[in-house]
């Protein structure tokens, strides 16, 4: 860390060198945030330290979320009416109310398209901006975060709640870079993370006697060996991580206040939103939500809407996104992190334009959105249109590698920065995408 | 114009015998300039509308593309200086790709040349030798520059310098640095280096070697056992690296039980040994392990992992036969290329026929013919699916040829060989020929997987037994004479050719046994030494002038916790007791070797897969069940050590025999004794409970040393 100080006269402001003392105790280390900014793709200023990933897994309807057609056939429409937003002629789903009243912070790209209709291959290529090859598992987007940025750091820099797909792993990077899985629900009273809390019956006291014990066994070895004791062994990491309270308390949700809890929801996927917010507060650099069930081939009404049959308060899955997302924007905005966090909600791809006879739609990943927000993109715009029944890009199409190269470099990767494979091979960080100009 | 072309051949090619042969002298300018790379030009799609085959490997085609595409705009016969071929790399034109030919420079004056005297194909010649002079180099000290040389040798005359147009690849550029303008090689450190020199589509080695230290180092009186001895001494004698000394017994056996059974010993065996005096003992506690079931379970597993075993879904029959089959195989003492034989050769009813099952493995004949590289040759034969391999002979034709011979593979249940099936070639877009990789097409009707197996496992073919020794002495020292162990190519060199050459043939001279050679390599003075360092080998890591520390296996850990602790762990399906090492089928669940960093076998998982633990396995440890739940159970060997009354010094010596295979020194005896001891009966289990904890998370536990 002393080694990069004097590199502080290449653009750090004192709001940074403020934030790093928390940085370095928590998240990122110094050296790592200049290397970040280093490797920046251009000369633009980069706004986003963290990302949250609010992946909506089975791939979410676009016409009953952020592409709307009031106009289009009833089969088209389909149940649900469009209503009117903060930004002039942007309508979204009345399933949306809430982020309606945010929409001056979000982008929606509606263009999206993919050849790939089945989950698992359309959520790597989504996941990575790579479509799935024989040979090679490419890294999720927080396994190249963190790839990027390692260092010495209390909470991991890739958590995901409660668990991520295969696809959002580390493939080739290994499993140092896989994400850290959460677990369970953090909805739920005895919510706690995997392995994070003392063993029953072992006390902070016995948790420091053991270190002192095994620093005893490894130290007779480092004299042997003559090497002197490694610098951050993985033991020193899970004991920084167990016993930092403050770090811990990154988890515990019940210090926040209720009335914020409340404000996210109570579902799963409201606390969950509220848990990505502690970690990126924390200066985590990269958390992913899974929310899943947007696999909606059936029953529109009651899975979207209403989430169990004669419900008065629709608790179905865009009411609950609805409600942990716009929360989720607030909150970042109130502390004043939205700038600095990326925030993308998506899936892997869209559904077919007619309802079929189950009033479900079918996977349709030709054209799809993705909604963004923070990290100091443009805000108020849609970019891109679907055609008029939600069948095909009408206009600047957009690919999942565009995306991939769009996300890097709003988080200050260098999308041409080379990673290597365990054999050697050099893969960039995204290949043939393009950025989406109109986001910066 | 006729007379004025023939001027300037006259003029400016030097050599008025003979025009400019393409394929020999102009694609080493591009591929020296990079135009070609994969990066560039070379991409499938090419780049800028303009493609080149990678590396010039089809110079047919490149002609083409500059001379006749794009309407012929490449090449400017009466202006030369004014062709895009030129104008773009040279910066006049705007390009993408940056200046990568300065205007001064022997590559560009050739392309000009070369178009001023009409660019044509020139008289095709065949490039019949490459070589480097010095091609390996022993200095005493650096810094130190030396020039470099190589020359080709062509059917057509004479041989030609061509070090401008050879490419010279440091593999690290902080030891070894090569100016591409004027070939010199800078060596910065100490140490052997290689660097590789490519022309055209030949890639020869170069090594630089500079010994460690500057004062010679006497070995000569060093004992020997066999001829590894002699080998590995002499390259430390040449790098001037001490050696450290012979482990004592205890570390030795805790050693060679991890290495060939996959356990801790048994601390009443441990005892046992230690106090016999035979002079020949090693050799016995060698012969019994290679004579366990212990050793049978697992070197079942670690074949498991190189053969990709895993079950299929909703069918657990054929993994259970196959692994079944191969440890009948390995406890029948099979030469091992008897069970290649049968492995690239078997048909039948794969829930019966074991060996039925490696080609189920797979998805198709593409990745038949990469796993039968990857594990009978030691060779990643995949790049050659797209472009012929960069930085080894195998070409295209090589790696669709091979697919070929298992094409006509039915890969369900039942595996037979159906009477149709084919693979493309993708460089031809059609069926491909089967063949045996750099060697023959394969044109005759029968089963083409049986001629394939009789090359593989003639005694003239040398890529099995060298692949198959080189993975043997992985496992015994935790890392390869070539690593990695499947990349076994002329440009990444043997850390001790030799030795490799002679463990390759002694391997086949002694029935390709598998126990010889791992016989030979356990009782050899090499595999003895103690992991401690002499000063000036503290930084050697594969030179073995010490032994090398690596971290246990995830199954060989969880089943050492569990012996250490005295419960056993349990696995779904499974009956109580059973063993990690057992669990062939990466499938079966559990969530405490996935933590501990299991491969998933449907991905593949060679020996030098990725990077383990990490934070999840260190808070499992710390935290989870694995060990605490152990530690604390009634049953366990802690809670019942602590109601047999035994003392401190009794239990903490028992865990040492059992964790460490050995005992406490009196010193430690008494520290261990300070920190434990208390007058509370619950303040005492606690303690010994953390002391345990301890020591299951000591590096000293947790790798075999």
């Amino acid at each position: 860390m002393r080694t990069n100080i004097r590199q502080r006269c290449d653009g750090v402001t004192r709001r940074d060198t403020l934030r790093l003392g928390t940085l370095t105790a928590l998240g990122l280390c110094l050296s790592d945030l200049f290397r970040h900014r280093a490797g920046a793709a251009d000369n633009k200023p980069v706004r986003a330290k963290s990302c949250i990933l609010l992946w909506l897994d089975g791939g979410p309807s676009h016409l009953e979320t952020f592409d709307v057609k009031p106009d289009a056939p009833a089969e088209v429409r389909g149940p649900f009416a469009a209503i009117a937003t903060n930004v002039g002629g942007m309508q979204i789903s009345e399933l949306l109310p809430r982020t309606a009243q945010i929409a001056d912070q979000i982008a929606i790209v509606r263009s999206l398209t993919s050849p790939l209709g089945e989950h698992g291959l359309a959520n790597h290529y989504v996941l990575t901006g790579y479509k799935p090859s024989p040979v090679l598992h490419h890294p999720s987007y927080g396994s190249v975060v963190t790839h990027v940025r390692s260092g010495r750091h209390v909470l991991p820099p890739y958590v995901a709640i409660p668990e991520a797909k295969s696809t959002a792993g580390a493939g080739f990077l290994g499993l140092s870079h896989e994400p850290f899985m959460t677990g369970g629900d953090p909805s739920k009273p005895d919510f706690r993370v995997r392995d994070l809390e003392f063993f029953p019956g072992v006390t902070d006291a016995r948790i420091n006697r053991r270190r002192e014990f095994l620093a005893e066994f490894d130290a007779a070895q480092a004299v042997v060996e003559s090497t002197g004791a490694r610098t951050d062994s993985p033991f020193d990491q899970a004991y920084r991580l167990v016993t930092t309270p403050e770090a811990k308390r990154a988890f515990d949700l019940a210090a926040e206040p209720a009335e914020v809890r409340a404000r996210y929801g109570s579902r799963m996927f409201g606390q969950s939103c509220l848990l990505a917010r502690r970690l990126v507060e924390r200066g985590v650099p990269f958390v992913t939500v899974q929310n899943t069930g947007w696999d909606t081939h059936d029953g529109l009404v009651l899975r979207l809407r209403d989430g169990y049959s004669g419900a008065k308060v629709g608790v179905g899955l865009v009411p609950i996104f609805d409600q942990g997302f716009a929360a989720l924007i607030d909150d970042l905005h109130t502390h004043g992190l939205l700038d600095e966090t990326l925030v993308i909600a998506m899936g892997e791809f869209g559904r077919t334009p007619k309802l079929n006879v189950r009033g479900g739609r079918d996977h349709w990943p030709r054209v799809f959105s993705a909604v963004l927000a923070g990290g100091g993109i443009s805000g108020g715009q849609a970019i891109g249109a679907s055609d008029r029944v939600g069948e095909s890009p009408q206009d600047r199409a957009v690919t999942p590698s565009d995306l991939a190269c769009t996300i890097y470099t709003l988080l200050g990767i260098d999308p041409r920065h080379e990673l290597h494979t365990v054999d050697g091979r050099p893969v960039p960080v995204n290949q043939g995408g393009h950025v989406i100009r109109e986001l910066l | 114009m006729n007379f004025s072309l023939l001027l300037c051949l006259a003029l400016f090619t030097g050599d008025a015998d003979r025009p400019f042969d393409f394929d020999t002298e102009i694609i080493p300018v591009l591929t020296k300039a990079g135009c070609n790379a994969g990066a560039c030009h070379g991409a499938a799609a090419g780049r800028g509308g303009f493609h080149l085959s990678l590396w010039g490997a089809d110079p047919a085609a490149d002609h083409e593309a500059i001379v006749h595409a794009l309407e012929g705009r490449r090449i400017n016969l009466a202006r030369p200086e004014l062709s895009l071929l030129l104008a773009k790399p040279t910066g006049q034109m705007n390009h993408g790709g940056n200046i990568v030919l300065s205007e001064q420079s022997r590559g560009t004056a050739r392309l000009r040349d070369w178009i001023r005297s009409g660019s044509g194909r020139g008289a095709p010649r065949r490039l019949t030798g490459f070589e480097l002079s010095p091609s390996q180099y022993v200095c005493d000290s650096v810094p130190v520059r030396i020039p470099l040389h190589s020359t080709a040798r062509f059917d057509d005359g004479p041989s030609e310098d061509v070090t401008d147009w050879t490419i010279f690849t440091t593999s690290d550029p902080a030891a070894v640095e090569i100016d591409p303008a004027t070939a010199v090689a800078q060596v910065r450190r100490r140490g052997r280096h290689v660097v590789i020199a490519r022309f055209l589509d030949r890639v020869v080695p170069l090594q630089f070697i500079v010994p460690l230290a500057d004062a010679p180092v006497d070995l000569s009186t060093e004992p020997r056992a066999n001829f590894i001895d002699e080998e590995i001494l002499r390259t430390l004698t040449l790098l001037r690296l001490p050696v450290s000394p012979s482990a004592d017994d205890a570390a030795f056996m805790r050693r060679v039980h991890l290495d060939l059974t996959g356990r801790l010993p048994e601390p009443g065996a441990v005892e046992t040994f230690l106090s016999n005096t035979v002079a020949d003992k090693r050799a016995r506690l060698v012969e019994s392990l290679l004579s366990s079931d212990a050793f049978n379970d697992y070197w079942t597993l670690r074949f498991a992992r190189l053969l990709h075993m895993h079950s299929l879904p909703n069918e657990k029959e054929g993994v259970r036969a196959y692994a079944a089959w191969l440890r009948g195989e390995l406890a029948a003492r099979r030469p091992f290329h008897d069970i290649a034989r049968e492995l690239l050769t078997a048909t039948g009813d794969s829930h019966v026929v074991g060996p039925a099952n490696f080609g189920r493995m797979v998805a198709d004949a593409r990745g038949h013919a990469e796993l039968v590289g990857r594990f009978f040759m030691g060779m990643r034969l995949g790049c050659a699916n797209c472009h012929n391999h960069p930085l080894d002979k195998w070409t295209q034709d090589d790696y669709h040829g091979l697919a070929a011979v298992f094409a006509r593979l039915e890969r369900g249940r039942n595996v037979q060989v159906a009477s149709r099936g084919a693979v493309t070639n993708l460089r031809t877009g059609e069926p491909a020929v089967p063949r045996v990789p750099g060697e023959r097409y394969l044109n005759s009707d029968g089963d083409h997987r049986v001629e394939f197996a009789n090359w593989l496992t003639g005694t003239e073919n040398h890529y099995f037994a060298r692949a198959t020794v080189n993975r043997l002495w992985r496992a015994m020292f935790g890392r390869g004479l070539v690593e990695p162990t499947d990349d076994l190519r002329d440009t990444n060199p043997a850390t001790h050719p030799e030795l490799l050459d002679r463990l390759a043939k002694d391997f086949a001279k002694h029935g390709y046994d598998i126990r010889h050679t791992l016989r030979l390599i356990a009782l050899s003075r090499t595999y003895a030494r103690t992991d401690a360092s002499v000063s000036g080998n503290a930084a050697d890591d594969r030179y073995y002038s010490r032994a090398y520390v690596r971290s246990l296996d995830p199954e060989v850990l969880a089943d050492a916790i569990a012996d250490v602790t005295g419960v056993a762990n349990v696995y779904a399906d499974h009956a109580a007791g059973t063993r990690a090492v057992t669990l062939v089928d990466p499938l079966t669940p559990s969530p405490s070797l996935d933590i501990l960093g299991r491969c998933s076998r449907a991905d593949g998982c060679d020996e030098n897969a990725t990077v383990r633990g990490g934070l999840p396995m260190q808070l499992h440890l710390l935290n989870g069940e694995l060990i605490n739940r152990k530690l604390s159970d009634a049953t366990g060997r802690l809670r019942r050590l602590i109601a047999d009354g035994k003392t401190d010094a009794e239990i903490i010596t028992e865990f040492y025999m059992r964790g460490l295979s050995r005992a406490p020194t009196v010193d430690e005896l008494a520290r261990w004794h300070e920190r434990v001891s208390t007058g509370d009966a619950a303040d005492r289990i606690e303690r010994l409970e953390d002391f345990a904890w301890s020591l299951l998370n000591s590096r000293r536990f947790m790798e075999n040393h």
